[in-house]
């Protein structure tokens, strides 16, 4: 499945990982790999895991089996802090934004930077507000000033705020969730190009997305699971758009 | 000889007990077709459904229900409603006892109707109702076919006279008073602001009436407004001793106690104590113990077959400075003699 | 406070963005207890002047002091999209520990405690039914109302229990110029309070929980562990009021207090704080507090009848209710 490649390039390894939801099993022994710096794609139709397998590797779900090993080293992730601590960032399908809160409280949801005045610890705002400034520029995302309410922002600049959250604070793997399935063109466009942006910085990049071109031309690996198992791997360049739906209908086995 | 004399009282029960039993084996379990006078099962078992017991009024009313009853060795069942202002929950609560087997039903209503239908079934299985303090709705009742055997209850209006005179005489030079009720449209209240009004003299004033809804902090509240709408208030008539308490609070914060005059209804140990301190100025004390006493022995003078009157008048007294050790002495029970249409009944 | 929308234009935009404000209902929506306020004291002030005589502004603050206190812990319950019921009964509650241990002859710092820790043992056991039983809020707090209730008359077996403490009734009669210190306790409470949800960790996760659960679990925020502390939160500064009514009435009295619980969440809704959670202030159901207060209070100055002050009181509520629509 994999091709040959020197085993300390492999950022992430998913290891015959299951879980099930009382009767309903999610995740059977669901095996892959993601190099690093690379954008490796997962596909698969709806209700396939994909979204599921993705919570497991952010924190939220708990495999019942099989083990995830990142950079190197096996992971107990038992909650996104965990995840996030490894280095693994995550943009979920919904965004995982609070609405009333502004792009900088959403940024640094739950990394809160603090000031001590002695016992109790104070929002510094004014740290979190430039960083905030920071981080958004540095990505060249188009968004509002960070004291806007996400809330006023479009589809495409709350993706970005996601984006930069998950990519802003030194991470190793961020994982996008459907980036552009609810965007027009043009947004869509420049969420790939933040994508590619990413990778070029050096993140690695695990990608879900139903968008078979966007799936071609953004991404190195791509992953097709089906009903809850993981059916095969491709190298992008050398698979053909074909071969992956047949894959993901199972007209072709692994 | 009076009838308070426990002795009397002790054989006068003995005596309905046995009669009672004497009259229930010679009539079997069928029921009889008697008129109001003999109830069916006379076995003389009483249930009494009164208000909140979150008020030490109701709490003496039921002591003296149960007092009366044990020495008349009455069974007695007595179930208050949740809050004083509970009135579906003590309907509820009527409709259960209805069920069983008592053959004489004390009732203190919240309101004029809301027990009309539990008393309604009373009604038509000839079980004897007893009206107590509050009066059920006489046009309701008729309709209903339920009109009580007798009601005993304070005469309101007659109270806020006593009231009305009272604050005339602590105010010889006339002036303006302020009345404090409870929930709006109450008709006790009324009833007792209605008396106070008719009982003061010609230069004492009635000119602002608040309601508090029976609650001590809302009668300080608005005692408070009233009298910085007021400044030459020269006193205040409040609906119940818990709220008087809240306004006596509000006219020693003012700096007034004793310049601003305040009476107020019911008879609470914590009044009569606060008319001895000073602090109130007078209280139209009324008798729930005697009520509920009464109510017993209405029971019973209805089991033995008497019939009851129709209104019968519980005793109220005014409670001031100069007989405020008397009354605490007695309390809960009235500290002056009353009439008691039902013990001459029982004689 | 509501933020600046679009970026900060050159300074000939400025009044452009004023009159543009002013033209905006959601602005008005946004201040609405504010506004309220000011158009009683002036409309009240004008029918009459002793509306804002220095005596009566200090009976008005301190009359609002206990329901001001009570709104702030409802404020934060609420701003989980949660509801506390319970909070009249719970301060119920904690004034009949008050008074039972003061008749024991406790003591007034013993007899305080009891109050508040009365008042967080309901907390608690809001929190963990909400949170860990997940049964629903309303639900739970109604348990939670008739269960501190029934137990407040049973400890007290019903009767009230007179409290005169010299300390106690200098607390609820003095105070500095026309700001006594019932109102003052309140304020520092309504200071501390704004400080916890608008300038500690603790506040941003109160409303993330409110605001959307699902991105504060995905971000590692325990909503479970919010919802405990906010209801605990409720239910202290239930207790706290407690103490703050017994020294108003000099009593401990197991009176049912209902019109507290309807006149905090009127407060906070006057307050512009949604009830479907995450967006919260403390100004505001504080200013709705004063509101309700000085609403009745100029009422019973004008002479109104009683008969028209609930009315009066419904139709600002739902009037207030029916602008919150209108927030962005």
């Amino acid at each position: 499945m994999t091709t040959s490649s020197p085993a300390q390039d492999l950022l992430l390894e998913v290891t015959d990982v299951s879980l099930a939801f009382g009767s309903v099993q999610a995740l059977k022994d669901v095996s892959l790999t993601l190099r690093r710096g690379e954008v490796t794609a997962l596909v698969g139709d709806n209700g396939a895991g994909k979204s599921t397998l993705v919570r497991c590797i952010s924190g939220i779900h708990h495999p019942d089996a099989g083990t995830i090993a990142f950079d190197g080293a096996e992971l107990e992730l038992s909650s996104p802090e965990d995840a996030r601590e490894a280095g693994i960032e995550t943009v979920h399908q919904n965004l995982a934004l609070v609405e009333d809160l502004t792009v900088w409280q959403n940024l640094f949801l739950n990394r809160e930077l603090v000031r001590k005045v002695g016992p109790l610890a104070f929002l510094d705002r004014g740290a979190m507000q430039r960083q905030a400034k920071e981080m958004v520029s540095t990505l060249a995302v188009n968004v509002p000033a960070v004291q806007s309410r996400v809330r006023r922002l479009s589809g495409g600049q709350r993706q970005a705020v996601a984006i930069c959250r998950a990519a802003g604070f030194s991470s190793k793997l961020v994982i996008m969730d459907e980036p552009t399935a609810a965007l027009g063109v043009q947004e869509t466009a420049k969420v790939e190009e933040l994508i590619l942006r990413l990778r070029d910085e050096g993140h690695a990049v695990l990608l879900i997305s139903h968008n078979f071109e966007q799936v071609m031309r953004l991404s190195n690996q791509v992953w097709v699971m089906r009903a809850g198992r993981c059916v095969g791997g491709r190298r992008t360049d050398q698979t053909t758009g074909q071969e992956i739906v047949s894959l993901i209908t199972g007209a072709l086995a692994a | 000889m009076s009838a308070r004399n426990p002795a009397t009282r002790t054989a006068l029960g003995v005596a309905l007990v046995t009669g009672a039993a004497l009259l229930a084996s010679a009539c079997g379990s069928s029921d009889s077709s008697g008129g109001a006078a003999t109830t069916a099962n006379g076995n003389g078992k009483v249930a009494a459904v009164i208000k909140g017991l979150d008020n030490p009024f109701f709490q003496s009313m039921e002591q003296g229900l149960n007092d009366q009853a044990k020495s008349a060795g009455v069974p007695v069942t007595v179930q208050a409603a949740a809050s004083i202002t509970d009135t579906t929950g003590q309907a509820d609560k009527l409709n259960g006892l209805a069920g069983q087997d008592f053959s004489c039903f004390v009732v203190n209503p919240i309101s004029g109707t809301n027990l009309i239908q539990g008393v309604a079934q009373l009604a038509a299985k000839k079980k004897t109702i007893v009206n107590i303090d509050s009066p059920i709705d006489a046009k309701a009742a008729k309709a209903a076919n339920a009109t009580p055997a007798t009601y005993i209850g304070t005469d309101n209006v007659q109270a806020g006279e006593l009231a009305g005179k009272r604050m005339t005489q602590l105010l010889p030079s006339g002036g303006a008073v302020a009345a404090i009720g409870g929930i709006s449209g109450d008709v006790t209240s009324g009833a007792r602001i209605e008396g106070f009004s008719k009982g003061l003299g010609s230069n004492v004033k009635l000119t602002q009436t608040v309601a508090a809804n029976w609650d001590r902090q809302e009668a300080l509240t608005q005692a408070t407004n009233v009298l910085r709408a007021n400044p030459a208030l020269a006193g205040f008539f409040v609906a119940n001793d818990d709220m008087g308490l809240g306004v006596a609070r509000a006219v020693a914060n003012a700096g007034k106690t004793g310049k601003i005059k305040i009476i107020s209804v019911d008879g609470i140990k914590d009044a009569l104590e606060a008319v001895k301190a000073g602090q109130l100025d007078g209280v139209v004390a009324q008798y729930p113990y005697a009520i509920g006493s009464m109510g017993i022995l209405a029971c019973q003078a209805a089991a033995k077959g008497k019939t009851l009157p129709a209104t019968v008048k519980a005793p109220v007294a005014l409670v001031t400075k100069a007989n405020a050790d008397k009354a605490l002495a007695a309390t809960p029970k009235p500290f002056q003699a009353y009439a008691n249409p039902f013990q001459d009944l029982l004689k | 406070m509501p933020s600046t929308t679009t970026a900060a234009g050159p300074a000939e935009t400025r009044s452009e963005t004023w009159s543009a404000r002013a033209k905006d209902v959601g602005f008005w929506a946004e201040w609405a207890a504010l506004v309220g306020l000011v158009a009683l004291i002036v409309i009240f002030g004008a029918l009459n002047p002793t509306f804002l005589s220095a005596g009566n502004i200090e009976s008005m603050l301190v009359a609002a002091a206990i329901l001001i206190i009570l709104s702030v812990g409802q404020t934060f319950v609420i701003a989980t999209a949660g509801i506390d019921l319970s909070v009249a009964s719970t301060m119920t509650l904690g004034a009949v520990a008050f008074g039972q241990v003061y008749a024991r002859g406790g003591g007034l710092w013993a007899s305080c405690l009891a109050a508040v820790a009365a008042g967080t043992v309901v907390g608690i056991a809001n929190g963990l039914l909400v949170a860990r039983a997940k049964i629903t809020d309303f639900i739970v707090t109604l348990g939670t109302l008739s269960a501190a209730a029934g137990l407040a008359l049973i400890l007290s077996d019903g009767k009230p229990v007179t409290v005169i403490d010299a300390g106690l009734l200098k607390l609820s009669t003095g105070g500095i110029g026309v700001l006594g210190w019932t109102f003052l306790i309140a304020a520092v409470v309504a200071v501390a309070a704004h400080v916890t949800l608008f300038r500690t960790r603790f506040g941003t996760h109160v409303l993330a929980t409110g605001g959307s659960p699902e991105a504060a679990t995905a971000t590692g925020i325990s909503t479970a562990r919010v919802k405990i502390a906010v209801y605990v939160i409720s239910g202290v500064l239930a207790g706290f009021a407690a103490i703050l009514l017994v020294g108003r009435i000099g009593a401990a009295e197991p009176a049912a207090n209902t019109s507290f619980l309807l006149n905090s969440v009127a407060a906070v809704v006057l307050g512009g704080v949604s009830l479907f959670g995450g967006r919260a202030t403390i100004i505001g159901p504080v200013l709705g507090a004063l509101l309700l207060t000085a609403l009745v209070n100029g009422l019973t100055l004008l002479g109104v009848s009683q008969f028209y002050q609930p009315l009066s009181v419904g139709i600002v509520v739902v009037l207030a209710a029916f602008l919150t629509r209108f927030q962005r």
